[in-house]
């Protein structure tokens, strides 16, 4: 409720922004935006409000936002639409889609579209255009993205005689810290010490342990994978130990979606999730909590996350130009803060964070500009042709090696062999 | 069982009743098992979200989850809208169904064996293989975003012809030529004879043909853009946003929300829906 509260206010504060006389009218234009969010979420109202606040500022331009459900269902229903002729004209999507759209032929590049200028798409974080380029074009503009941090419990930092200010720099501290923080009641762990979710997308958060051990998953090209290098092999041991060597981290697969409740039930003191949740664990955490960079293996790093902007081929040469107009509004230093603000999104220019309402921000909560701190030591996340099946492979391996159905040697083997397959004719 | 040998009739019930008490037990087993999601809804919905993952006897009940989930989403206009799908699918099968089951059941023709494969070829094709060429045909037709579209696909039923063609095959011919003696027509003997007799086909097939739709999601999701036209399934998703973390408490308030007219309904219908099929099985 707190949240949808602070969303609500944060689309009236946005609202009251923007008092902009309108400019002459023009020819109607109506552009359809696809959104990754259910209907009625506590985010359509920011965004419907972002759209009404657009339409004021451009008077011939109309917004329809249509809301799409999950990242999933948002790209199934778009590449639908598409081949049925009706294309959206905009969309969010995930910035890991990028090569099946380019692939299915349905999104056009920003360059090609008018009144886009390099100084404006380079005014992101390089973190975030890492995905959004490929073949020295630009397809996706960032709009919500996220990284990996650690949130951590303070108290139990306490209880545990750490210090609550200094969370764990490297691997090894990692361990040793998780091994202080579990508590364990004869053969009940009452606590865990660290817990990384490994459900649904376990390839996300595996990315950040591969960064850390300085390997890269995949080429700038998307048509080639390093999963079977010795350094995956590593940083999947590490995950692996955590389980079975040391017993601080829960066994088997864990659920993504209930890990923040895990750790506001403090069943857990240490969780690895997405900056997009700090907003609900700043609403839900009981205790003081801390934010932090992740560990460190050789080098620091994370890979990033979320949602870009798209501009669909169908689009005729007027609703590209008002598209480019309504990504500008969305991305604008100003927006961008008050977006990241609103929902714990890494707000994705660095003008953005130099606004005053940002500075104000990070001021009352420091742990905001964790992410952004982290984001030079960030990667693109792994993103190929045939996204899903590559990436699944991946998925399978890291599951069966987490519930120790397979050793870590021949589960990755077969994976890169898997992608090796598919991705073989994109070369 | 020597060690009773006082008399034999308490050793007989007692057999009996031991087997009368496993095949109770293992009823309940079962029916726990199933029930168990549903009894796990309901106690994460009536507390606080605290409470979702603890049982206490102790926790404070409440109705906040619910109130929070009705306002989270415009559910009044799903129901609706759900309600309208399911109605306009239903009815719609049911006479489609009806008249082409009839004539594959009473036609002499040599082609109908041949015709009624390649309507059973659609039992073979799951329909979300379908998705993009039903997508072009609805927005050939102008048909985008609306309820029309979520059913239409779904009218000209395999399953349901082939359902009621088997039921209607069983009608025995005396009380066709019966009717035809009366002087009842073509369409009286359909609606006096058939589909009085196929009652508990078309009970059991209109059931899971409610279920189905009321559950269905990818589809719906597609073909529709607004709140105007979505059915209650795509409208629970705005709870599974797990960028955010899940509220289990919430979710299943929603749950239970949107669960709730089917399954009393199913609850009520219950005893029809197994008298229906005793009585026909009497016959």
């Amino acid at each position: 409720m707190q949240m949808t509260r602070r969303m609500a206010l944060g689309g009236l504060a946005a609202s009251t922004l923007i008092a902009a006389p309108a400019v002459r009218a023009q020819a109607p234009v109506e552009l359809t935006f696809n959104y990754p969010v259910a209907v009625g979420g506590p985010i359509t109202k920011v965004i419907d409000g972002y759209c009404a606040d657009f339409e004021k500022e451009n008077p011939g331009i109309k917004i329809k936002p249509v809301y799409t459900g999950s990242y999933q269902d948002s790209i199934t229903k778009a590449l639908t639409a598409a081949k049925g002729g009706d294309a959206p004209d905009v969309a969010v999507l995930l910035s890991t889609d990028m090569f099946t759209l380019i692939d299915e032929g349905v999104v056009v590049s920003w360059d090609e579209l008018p009144g886009v200028d390099k100084a404006w798409t380079d005014s992101f974080y390089p973190g975030f255009m890492e995905n959004s380029r490929t073949g020295g074009k630009t397809w996706g503009i960032p709009f919500q993205r996220s990284t990996i941090v650690m949130y951590y419990n303070k108290d139990a930092f306490k209880a545990a005689g750490l210090d609550p200010e200094t969370p764990p720099k490297n691997w090894a501290q990692q361990i040793e810290y998780a091994q202080k923080l579990t508590v364990r009641q004869g053969d009940n762990v009452t606590q865990w010490g660290i817990q990384i979710p490994s459900s649904g997308f376990p390839y996300w958060l595996f990315q950040a342990l591969t960064t850390q051990a300085d390997v890269r998953l995949m080429n700038a090209e998307g048509n080639r994978t390093f999963y079977d290098d010795p350094k995956v092999a590593e940083a999947l041991n590490y995950w692996r130990d955590l389980v079975t060597k040391y017993k601080v981290h829960p066994p088997g697969i864990v659920e993504w979606g209930t890990t923040p409740r895990d750790f506001f039930e403090k069943k857990v003191a240490m969780m690895w999730t997405t900056t997009g949740n700090l907003t609900n664990v700043r609403a839900n955490a009981k205790f003081p909590f801390g934010v932090a960079m992740l560990p460190a293996g050789k080098k620091p790093g994370s890979p990033t996350g979320g949602g870009n902007l798209y501009v669909f081929k169908a689009a005729s040469a007027t609703k590209r130009e008002a598209a480019v107009k309504f990504a500008k509004f969305l991305t604008a230093p100003e927006r961008a803060a008050q977006w990241g603000i609103d929902t714990g999104y890494v707000a994705v220019s660095p003008a953005a964070w130099e606004t005053k309402k940002m500075k104000d921000y990070v001021a009352g909560f420091p742990p905001a500009a964790v992410a952004r701190d982290q984001l030079p030591s960030a990667v693109a996340e792994l993103s190929t042709h045939e996204n899903q099946r590559v990436t699944q492979a991946l998925n399978n391996a890291l599951q069966a090696v987490l519930t120790g159905q397979k050793e870590t040697q021949p589960a990755l083997a077969a994976a890169q062999a898997e992608a090796e397959r598919i991705l073989r004719s994109y070369r | 069982m020597s060690a009773i040998p006082t008399s034999s009739g308490p050793v007989r019930r007692g057999g009996l009743d031991l087997g009368h008490w496993l095949e109770t037990a293992a009823a309940w087993l079962l029916a726990i098992i199933w029930a168990a999601p549903l009894l796990y809804a309901v106690w994460a919905a009536f507390h606080p979200t605290g409470y979702a993952a603890r049982f206490e006897l102790t926790a404070p009940l409440t109705l906040n989850n619910f109130v929070a989930a009705w306002h989270a989403a415009p559910f009044p206009r799903y129901f609706l809208n759900t309600v309208l799908l399911v109605t306009f699918v239903t009815g719609a099968q049911f006479v489609l169904c009806t008249l082409a089951a009839f004539v594959f059941a009473r036609s002499r023709s040599r082609w109908m064996g041949l015709l009624f494969a390649l309507v059973l070829v659609q039992l073979m094709i799951m329909p979300d293989m379908l998705i993009v060429e039903n997508y072009r045909t609805m927005r050939a037709l102008g048909l985008v975003d609306t309820i029309f579209a979520i059913g239409l696909p779904y009218v000209a039923s395999g399953f349901g012809i082939f359902l009621l063609r088997q039921t209607f095959m069983q009608v025995p011919k005396e009380l066709e030529d019966a009717a035809r003696v009366e002087g009842c027509g073509t369409w009286a003997i359909l609606w006096k004879v058939y589909v009085p007799l196929a009652r508990p086909t078309y009970l059991a097939y209109g059931l899971t043909s409610v279920a189905y739709h009321w559950n269905n999601f990818l589809w719906p999701l597609v073909i529709t853009n607004t709140v105007n036209t979505r059915p209650l399934t795509v409208g629970l998703a705005v709870f599974a946003s797990t960028d955010q973390g899940i509220d289990w408490a919430i979710i299943s308030a929603a749950t239970l929300l949107t669960a709730a007219p089917l399954l009393l309904s199913f609850l009520l219908f219950q005893r029809q829906f197994v008298q229906s099929f005793m009585r026909a099985g009497i016959r």
